[in-house]
């Protein structure tokens, strides 16, 4: 599990969002700050967890019994947590320096920045995931994040999509539902990506092993 | 030629002259940087993140340059130039990174070891391999100003901004080499980029004089209101100094990470103190204020644009607009001439069409630094200059509004619109003066507009909107108005500053599908009746033979 990896990636989001923060708060501009801000202040996580699902020396875990998308499944479960910490920590950061009932506050309700952020989320592991299965696999993070970045910067300024995805003109609810709909669509990638490539001997204990030969001969 | 490309260089090598000596000995040490260069900078050229970042470069330029209608004004478009090349900057650090850390990364820091290429030199050639990254930059450089001029640009390019945008490019990348010689892993270089992107995305967060240091971020400046560049608005120079410097300073870190030679890393502690001190320099350069006198003498122009002004004279219309936009003189000529061709009888009153500024002198970063005296001095001469108020027989265009070449019809369409209201006998209305009532002469200029440009009646249909106007018990009262289509930076006389009511529209729709003759005809007939104000759309009507528009509307977008 790339643990300094991950770290560093949402300490470095959560230290740009406290210079924001601060910057603004010094400069009596807190009226700027936002979901924009949050969204901007997780990238640097986000690009983190893009070298999450990567497993090193691949071909060898692929000779062992366990499936291939154990491992990296097992990554993105115990990065999940720290990625949850870090969004809410931003939030609190963000709290005090926005006052109560602000103008900004209603405007944009917070399901649909979640929504938001999972749908970046799934999207980058899905980019991860099907970046694994390519040449450029020992590279991981360092390809998946730039090509997510891309495809969500298409959805966010595409006026197509941006009409149900980005507020305004999308309302929350279809932002939400937008989002959610991408982060399946991802996931389903995702577990393609991921999905078993070896030819397993698939063993059967009622059987007699000749006769249960399925796709590869076992030794 | 012989002698290492840097002293200490080659300080890794064994002492005693084996093999590895041996082999230094006969290759020259230049030639392998060199060597290792040529396919650095290949690797560069060919690096999917790179033409990714290419890709994404031209794609923002597209949506600057191409998708907006106004026409780009060089002063301002080679800035966004400069932009477009922060996208390819980001992915060259990422590549630059990746490059760099290959020896130290899946472990392979033993095999590497053993080649005789010593580290330094590997890094040294890193650094020169950002060559391969030059013949992007410039092709992304030229794809920007192609657009900037297809689109019908004023003005000329800056070849230093344009310098500064490829030397963002080396810096980003002298950094990637830097972050890569001492951080292997991808994850370092995707932060650096972010490092690099993130202060532009959140400019707006960030202190005024910021602006100085991110001149390419898109907020706040006035560059696209200028009628031309302003000396030191932003530095140019001093903005590329900086990113020089930037450059030099990561090459530095950069061999100061990978030598061993003591000589060598205090010659590299000595550059890297200059380089620092160049580049506060260099932002020291970029904070200092605008020059009072440029801000003086922009105060002057807005407030008395004819004495800067080039005025000609055609068809009995002055045209008055800023030294640099002659070439916009035609594209102006033409709706206006072609709705003076239809007139009937032209007002005693001569038309004049006049460009105007629209600087605010309160945003600091343009007047930063400059006395609070000295900037309400500035703000109370440009007050009352043309364009902030509306005169009856001049029409005024905003510099920075007016419309790119083949986004022409919208602005068209308002040049023709003023000039009929000018012919119909308009005069300014009053801040609060409530709407003098149905007038027939409002429909005949929109009438005489459509005829004179004949814009698309889709996107006039498309300005039939429903508005809330005012309050009844706590609700609004939605009424159809109709917005035609822009503004194009032109403001002339109307008789009320509320919206046009849909119905007038809808008139002069009308009037557009009877034959032009008999329009005409009827018109010329009793032209001094039909400009009357108390005329209205049903006498009209009534005169035309066709019955007033009413009933229920089209299929509008519904509140």
């Amino acid at each position: 599990m790339p643990w300094v990896t991950l770290i560093t990636g949402c300490l470095a989001g959560l230290a740009i969002f406290t210079i924001l923060v601060r910057v603004a708060h010094h400069d009596q501009a807190t009226f700027w700050l936002d979901q924009g801000t949050v969204r901007l202040s997780l990238l640097p996580a986000a690009a983190a967890l893009a070298f999450v699902p990567y497993v090193p020396f691949r071909p060898l875990r692929w000779a062992t019994p366990v499936p291939a998308w154990v491992t990296p499944a097992g990554h993105l479960l115990l990065a999940a947590p720290i990625l949850a910490l870090t969004f809410w920590a931003q939030l609190r950061i963000m709290a005090p320096a926005i006052p109560p009932h602000a103008p900004q506050d209603p405007h944009e309700p917070f399901y649909a920045l979640i929504a938001q952020l999972i749908g970046w989320s799934a999207i980058i592991v899905a980019a991860a995931a099907c970046t694994a299965r390519s040449r450029f696999a020992d590279l991981g993070g360092a390809i998946a994040a730039p090509i997510s970045f891309a495809v969500i910067a298409l959805a966010w300024y595409t006026p197509p999509s941006a009409k149900f995805l980005v507020r305004p003109p999308a309302i929350p609810h279809s932002i939400a539902i937008g989002w959610y709909a991408i982060a399946a669509a991802a996931l389903i990638l995702t577990c393609a990506a991921m999905r078993d490539h070896w030819h397993r001997c698939t063993r059967s204990p009622h059987r007699r092993p000749t006769a249960v030969m399925t796709r590869r001969r076992c030794p | 030629m012989t002698g290492p490309a840097l002293h200490g260089t080659d300080a890794a090598a064994p002492a005693d002259g084996g093999s590895r000596g041996a082999g230094l000995a006969r290759t020259p040490r230049l030639r392998i940087v060199l060597g290792l260069a040529r396919i650095e900078a290949l690797l560069m050229v060919r690096s999917m993140l790179v033409l990714a970042g290419l890709l994404a470069g031209v794609l923002a330029a597209w949506g600057w340059f191409w998708l907006n209608p106004v026409q780009p004004l060089w002063w301002w478009a080679d800035w966004r130039i400069g932009a477009a090349q922060l996208f390819l900057a980001m992915t060259v650090l990422v590549a630059a990174q990746l490059a760099a850390g290959r020896p130290r990364r899946d472990a392979m820091a033993d095999l590497y070891a053993s080649f005789p290429a010593t580290a330094a030199t590997r890094t040294l050639a890193c650094l020169a391999g950002l060559a391969g990254a030059v013949p992007v930059s410039v092709l992304l450089a030229g794809v920007g100003v192609v657009m900037v001029q297809l689109r019908g640009t004023i003005g000329a390019p800056s070849i230093m901004v344009l310098a500064a945008g490829l030397v963002l490019v080396i810096a980003a990348g002298a950094a990637g080499t830097a972050i890569g010689s001492r951080f292997p892993h991808p994850l370092a270089g995707l932060l650096g980029a972010l490092a690099l992107f993130l202060p532009t995305a959140t400019a707006h967060l960030l202190p005024v004089w910021s602006i100085w240091l991110i001149p390419w971020h898109y907020f706040p400046d006035q560059l696209g209101w200028l009628a031309g560049p302003l000396t030191g608005y932003p530095p140019a120079g001093g903005h590329a100094a900086e990113l020089a410097g930037v450059a030099i300073l990561a090459a530095i870190v950069a061999l100061a990470v990978t030598v061993r030679s003591a000589r060598a890393r205090g010659l590299l502690a000595t550059a890297g103190v200059l380089a620092v001190a160049a580049v506060f320099f260099a932002g020291a350069v970029q904070l200092e204020p605008v020059p009072a006198a440029e801000l003086n003498h922009l105060a002057a122009e807005i407030a008395d644009p004819g004495s800067v002004q080039h005025c000609t004279t055609a068809s009995g219309v002055r045209y008055c607009l800023y030294p640099g936009f002659g070439r916009d003189l035609s594209s102006t000529e033409a709706p206006v001439n072609e709705v003076l061709a239809l007139l009937p009888v032209r007002p005693s009153q001569p038309l004049t069409v006049r460009q105007v500024l629209s600087v605010d002198f309160t945003d600091t970063g343009l007047t930063r630094g400059q006395p609070q005296q000295q900037v309400s001095q500035w703000t109370a001469q440009t007050r009352n200059a043309p364009g902030n108020t509306a005169a009856a027989s001049t029409i005024y265009l905003t510099v920075g509004e007016w419309a790119a070449a083949g986004s022409l019809t919208d602005a068209d369409f308002n040049v023709a619109l003023a000039t009929a209201g000018w012919a119909a006998g308009f005069t300014p209305a009053g801040q609060n003066m409530p709407r003098p009532g149905d007038q027939a002469r409002e429909a005949i200029a929109i009438w005489l507009a459509i005829l004179a440009t004949r814009p698309p009646a889709s996107e006039l249909q498309q300005g039939v909107q429903w508005r809330g106007l005012s309050l009844r018990r706590g609700r609004p009262t939605f009424v159809a108005i109709w917005n035609y289509p822009g503004t194009g930076g032109v403001s002339a006389a109307w008789p009320s500053r509320q919206p046009l009511p849909a119905a007038v529209y809808l008139m002069a729709k009308a009037m557009t599908r009877l034959p032009e003759q008999k329009v005409s005809q009827v018109l010329k007939d009793r032209w001094a009746t039909w400009l009357n104000p108390r005329t209205t759309d049903a006498q009209l009507a009534a005169a035309l033979g066709i019955q007033v528009p009413s009933g229920p509307l089209p299929p509008y977008p519904q509140p």
